[in-house]
């Protein structure tokens, strides 16, 4: 359990408002956070959420037996660690993403892009004693941000991680490596940390140790907290 | 030493299939079950708004509580063995086209923390299309003699701590209600505080 929560490492977070992204400059509070010590509140939080939000669900790209999602079938698996690098388990993992086409199953995503009969798009699991995670899913497409000044978001994955404390709450997106369309996406880009960006990139997997038919990612994720006295083995 | 996952915004499109009835209702361990029996039971609404008064559409709010006798069940908790066994003390919400949300839970007990007495309050978890950080607020509710002395109340310069403030807003389905509206972005006058480490 981590009872201890530092301060952001300078360059990790994004910086706000964030240039070139227009509701940025509408949602963020102008004034400053009233710093104050994590309480019990904060420190602490539901310890068997998936009795609620029920996990299990991991299997995007299959949904109907025999009926794929349209696109490249893909593999992300990895870990959830804290800031001591000890795996969290028992962590309520969702990801969501769009499609194929960079369309999202969701009705406040209106654009003219085909929707997959097959594909919803989110699934939730927990981590095991391990720490680890796995989805089977495709590959999103892009799509582009509306507005004045419109960008393409490159194909990413938004994982929403709930973990031991209120403070250990991570919702974090998750990118392929390579894309030309990285270096020019403002919500990657508005973390200033070269580090930081490329620890939001997975890693391929040896398609030998993927197995046929689906491509394989590895992608940990770490979340805020560590334990301020190491536990015992 | 492992560094922490960047955070980023959740965009406009987080899943409204992630959502079940009774997801917002933290009196209950799932959907399921029965609302525990202990404290009494209330309704939390209000509306999340940006700059200018507009409301957030499809924002997200995660809610965290102590039982009705100021008792987390987590280890964390010094008298986590007597928490309400059937309190669940956490739900989320989502705001529909006018910014309105609403939870259902039972209202929190005081507790001591160190030497500090802590006011009744709701640890809230706010994220939004166009936040790219997540927001931490902390709920109070109006009347309470403890408000005077909490610790984190204390911190807030004295002129927005009505801000934290929830109001009563009449009853609902036999409970009372109260309001509490965030403002994301304001001037100091409207504008929610928020809390960080
Ligand atoms: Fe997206």
């Amino acid at each position: 359990m981590p009872d201890r929560f530092d301060p952001w490492t300078p360059g990790i977070e994004p910086v706000v408002p964030t240039e070139g992204y227009a509701s940025t400059f509408t949602h963020t509070p102008t004034l400053p956070p009233i710093r104050r010590r994590a309480t019990r509140t904060e420190a602490t939080g539901p310890v068997d959420l998936w009795r609620k939000l029920p996990c299990g669900d991991d299997n995007l790209a299959v949904v109907s037996p025999g009926r794929p999602a349209m696109g490249q079938l893909i593999h992300i698996a990895g870990r959830i660690l804290d800031e001591d690098g000890r795996p969290v388990p028992g962590a309520v993992v969702e990801l969501w993403q769009a499609n194929a086409a960079g369309r999202y199953f969701h009705p406040n995503d209106t654009r003219d892009a085909p929707l997959d009969p097959d594909f919803i798009g989110n699934g939730r699991i927990r981590t095991d004693a391990e720490g680890r995670y796995a989805f089977f899913t495709i590959k999103p497409g892009a799509y582009p941000v509306p507005g004045p000044g419109f960008w393409w978001r490159p194909p990413h994955v938004h994982f929403s991680v709930l973990g031991p404390a209120s403070l250990s709450r991570l919702v974090t997106q998750m990118y392929f490596p390579g894309d030309p369309l990285n270096p020019l996406d403002r919500i990657l880009m508005s973390v200033p940390d070269a580090a930081a960006r490329e620890r939001l990139v997975a890693q391929p997997i040896p398609p030998a140790e993927a197995g046929m038919g689906w491509l394989g990612w590895t992608h940990d994720i770490v979340l805020r907290g560590r334990a301020a006295t190491p536990e015992l083995p | 030493m492992h560094h922490p996952t960047s955070q980023a915004t959740i965009g406009p499109f987080f899943p409204r299939t992630f959502f079940r009835e009774g997801d917002n209702d933290l009196r209950r361990l799932t959907a399921e079950a029965a609302p525990t029996a202990r404290g009494e039971s209330i309704l939390l609404r209000g509306r999340v708004t940006r700059e200018g008064g507009v409301p957030c559409v499809n924002a997200i709010l995660e809610a965290w509580q102590a039982d009705a006798s100021g008792r987390f069940r987590h280890p964390a908790d010094p008298e986590a063995h007597l928490a309400d066994p059937d309190f669940g003390g956490w739900g989320r919400a989502w705001t529909d086209a006018d910014g309105r949300y609403e939870f259902r839970t039972v209202l929190p007990g005081a507790f001591t923390e160190g030497n500090r007495r802590r006011a009744p309050h709701i640890g809230l978890v706010v994220m939004a299309s166009g936040l790219m950080r997540q927001l931490q607020t902390v709920l109070f509710f109006p009347g309470m003699a403890e408000n005077a002395a909490d610790p984190v109340l204390d911190l807030v310069p004295p002129a927005r701590r009505r801000l934290l403030l929830a109001a009563a807003d009449g009853e609902a389905d036999g409970m009372r209600a109260f309001r509490f509206d965030l403002r994301l972005r304001g001037d100091a006058a409207v504008e929610t505080p928020f809390f960080t480490e």
